[in-house]
């Protein structure tokens, strides 16, 4: 017997319930009864970064897109387990999801700024879509949200341009900026650098680490440099048997890069897999 | 060595095949419209004021004056569009994001083997089917508005046929067309783009009103330049339908008729003048078609660069 096997459950880090951005409490995800992710258990600490790492297949986006129902959508998908946000269970929970996504707001793989829509119009869409109108509101959240994106400066004079005139690091950035202007409780982030290169994934990396004063940040990387530059707590997630991603391994950063508790969790961080 | 000089002898004699097949097509393509064009001159040159301005159409001696068809095609064209794109922006709407998946696709097929029925079964529908209920129902109520007389024309001279039922007709047999290339426009949107409006908090209303139609729109323009040209140039439903009068009606329910189908109804007794008057109404329609789809094609590519962007 493998010492893998012995630690059957994973560490769960267990905070005070005040510093406790969402909970995750046996989560589970599957598509028309095949399960993607299961064994999810975890406390997303508040003003912490919390990465997903694991080989492809292991779950982490899955994961990650059950935090806002983003598989409400997927005719067939279901989510189980308990997520809770702020005390409220987000699927049982008096909550819509309408106000979920406010809450929790997500940046994409893909810089994906809506096409037809000027730099402005993209990073006030999101409270445009929830019936805020007022000029002085609208032009203060644009303006806020952008320097907090570390992009004010070199949009300033150009609001009004399409947001397809700007580079593929800065329009992640107004990507940002536009998940910020909802001023959500938790950022959810999905491979948010894996199209850029090296010198604008620096600057989202930079800009998460100051982010994270105002917002909890959940991000997915197949990137574990990144994981363990950027990350605070981090989850790691394998692929089981039967092709079902779960959760193995759940800890500080520091923790699971140095001294983790289960050895897959190690052979992964050192690269001998994945 | 052997092997690869046949390889060689075989590509050269297809090259010379394909390249002789080029150039018949060229000389077909440039006599064709080269003869047209060289049998319409005589018009061009002496009656053009009349083919474009002129209301009446003289059989055999002329003047033969165009301007009923031009305007009975730019009429029943534009109300069949109107039609077409109000029903048909919905039903494409609701077949990507509202029909459950599995009947998606069977709806799917079913728009588009519509839009490949022959223009004829849509005329025989429209003459023998919707003609007389035109006629029996519809009329009678249209002409019991107010001011039907100065919109509809007057009764007495109303027997069925109308440039209105040409309309609808040509309205039913594009909307699969006008259906069918929106429903593909509408469905090549990005997921990411949708789902990043979910994430802001959209209702699915407002990511379709808001996120996808803006984002399809100069493709959904395209659709339309389509079907408009698709309406334009139907000719065989048209002249079954439309009443075969060659006068400028503003009044929709009489008699009208369109480029296409007076050609068609009226080439077998044509001889001298009116063979040319007709062939010049012919380069009057290709113009048309060919700024339809040049227009067409030019939004299409534009989609295309907007969406290679995201």
């Amino acid at each position: 017997m493998s010492e893998a096997q012995v630690t059957k459950s994973p560490t769960v880090v267990v905070r005070d319930p005040g510093h406790t951005a969402m909970q995750l409490h046996d989560v589970a995800v599957s598509f028309n009864g095949r399960v993607a992710v299961r064994d999810a258990t975890f406390d997303v600490a508040k003003n912490r970064v919390t990465s997903l790492i694991g080989p492809s297949g292991s779950g982490k986006t899955t994961l990650l897109r059950a935090l806002n129902r983003l598989h409400d959508l997927t005719p067939g998908a279901k989510v189980s387990g308990r997520i809770v946000l702020e005390g409220t269970d987000i699927y049982r929970g008096d909550m819509t999801v309408t106000e979920l996504r406010t809450r929790v707001g997500m940046v994409f793989q893909r810089p994906n700024p809506f096409p037809t829509m000027s730099i402005y119009d993209n990073v006030v869409s999101g409270l445009r879509f929830n019936g805020i109108k007022k000029k002085s509101l609208l032009d203060e959240a644009a303006e806020t949200s952008l320097r907090s994106a570390a992009l004010w400066d070199s949009v300033e004079s150009r609001l009004k341009v399409a947001a397809s005139n700007l580079s593929g690091g800065e329009q992640q950035r107004l990507c940002i900026a536009r998940a910020l202007a909802m001023d959500p409780e938790v950022l959810l982030m999905d491979e948010p650098t894996s199209a850029l290169d090296p010198i604008a994934t620096l600057k989202i990396e930079e800009l998460m680490t100051t982010l994270k004063e105002r917002v909890t940040i959940v991000i997915v990387t197949h990137n574990m440099q990144q994981a363990a530059r950027i990350s605070d707590d981090c989850a790691f997630l394998l692929m089981g048997e039967d092709r079902a991603g779960e959760l193995i391994e759940f800890d500080t950063t520091e923790k699971i890069f140095n001294n983790p508790n289960d050895s897959r969790t190690l052979d992964y961080t050192l690269g001998r897999f994945g | 060595m052997a092997e690869f000089s046949s390889a060689t002898t075989s590509r050269s004699w297809y090259h010379y095949l394909l390249l002789t097949a080029c150039v018949l097509f060229g000389a077909v393509s440039v006599g064709f419209v080269g003869s047209i064009i060289q049998k319409s001159l005589p018009t061009w040159l002496h009656h053009s004021t009349t083919l474009i301005g002129g209301g009446g159409w003289q059989s055999p001696s002329g003047p033969f004056g165009g301007l009923a068809m031009i305007v009975g095609t730019l009429e029943t064209s534009l109300i069949a569009l109107v039609i077409a794109v109000v029903i048909g922006l919905g039903t494409a709407i609701s077949i990507v994001f509202f029909i459950p998946r599995r009947l998606r696709n069977i709806v799917a097929t079913f728009v588009e083997l519509l839009a490949a029925v022959p223009s004829i079964v849509y005329g025989l529908w429209g003459f023998l089917v919707l003609a007389p209920f035109m006629y029996s129902t519809i009329d009678p109520w249209l002409n019991s508005w107010p001011f039907a007389r100065e919109i509809w024309g007057d009764p007495s001279q109303q027997y069925g046929p109308s440039l209105f039922l040409a309309a609808i007709v040509l309205g039913v047999m594009i909307l699969p067309t006008f259906v069918a290339i929106s429903r593909e426009v509408i469905s090549v949107v990005p997921d990411d783009l949708i789902e990043a409006s979910l994430s802001l908090g959209a209702t699915r209303w407002q990511v379709i009103r808001k996120v996808v139609l803006p984002t399809a729109r100069i493709g959904l323009f395209g659709a339309t330049f389509l079907a408009l040209a698709r309406a334009t140039g139907e000719t065989v439903a048209v002249a079954l339908i439309a009443g075969g009068v060659a006068k400028v009606q503003w009044h929709m329910l009489n008699p009208g008729t369109s480029i296409a189908s007076w050609i068609a109804t009226e080439f077998g007794e044509a001889q001298g003048n009116e063979v040319s008057a007709l062939m010049a109404l012919g380069v009057l329609l290709m113009l048309l078609s060919f700024s339809l789809s040049l227009v067409s094609r030019w939004l299409v590519s534009r989609q295309r660069k907007l969406l290679a962007r995201v």
